[in-house]
């Protein structure tokens, strides 16, 4: 998968796990762009990534990430 | 992780007087299907049938007071009814940690409540958060 399919990929998963199917994701979106990505869902959306892409992560890729190009990028490098 | 991926907890539960009326002195559900035995028998029952969500009080047991640790918060759970459950049934509860993320320290139990004639009554998920 390219980076736009991934992406696209993760705007359903957003869509699911925040309930809000007005969410338009971009590489440069980060939580502070998206009311609903709080503290709570940002962990349910990262077991629904990991789960979708079939990637686990670490903690520290988790931090590390400051948008969500860089965790599509984290997803590319697995 | 303190939990261990296919790690399994049972648990028995029964549905008596005490949860049944703490149920309804709580929540005050008093639809007939769930306090007349003759209405619910005109709907092809037994007899009164247990509110579902008495399960989801076992579910919360459960997390709250059988496993390892009390370093847990529940994120999300689920639950399919699949056959009534009535006064006095005993239910033998299984779940497993079925997922787990490291990264977030989340797991996900399947779990699901059988009776006394082996029917699963419910079954569904409950992902909780180790709290560090």
């Amino acid at each position: 998968m390219n980076k736009e399919e991934i992406l696209g990929k993760l705007t359903a998963i957003f869509h699911e796990e925040l309930d809000n199917d007005d969410i338009v994701l971009s590489f440069e979106t980060t939580a502070d762009d998206i009311e609903e990505w709080d503290s709570l869902s940002h962990i349910q959306l990262i077991v629904a990534v990991e789960k979708a892409f079939k990637v686990p992560f670490t903690s520290s890729e988790i931090q590390s990430w400051n948008n969500v190009g860089e965790m599509i990028d984290c997803i590319i490098a697995k | 992780m303190i939990l261990q991926l296919d790690t399994i907890f049972q648990h028995q539960f029964k549905v008596d007087d005490s949860v049944y009326n703490g149920f309804i002195n709580t929540f005050d559900d008093q639809n007939s299907l769930h306090i007349n035995d003759e209405f619910a028998q005109n709907k092809g029952f037994k007899s009164k049938v247990m509110h579902g969500n008495i399960l989801n009080g076992f579910l919360s047991y459960f997390i709250g007071e059988l496993l390892p640790t009390e370093d847990v918060m529940i994120l999300s759970q689920t639950i399919n009814f699949k056959n009534p459950v009535y006064l006095n049934d005993i239910l033998n509860f299984e779940a497993v940690v079925s997922e787990q993320s490291e990264a977030v320290q989340v797991n996900t139990f399947k779990f699901k409540f059988v009776n006394a004639e082996l029917k699963t009554v419910a079954s569904g998920k409950i992902q909780i958060k180790e709290l560090t």
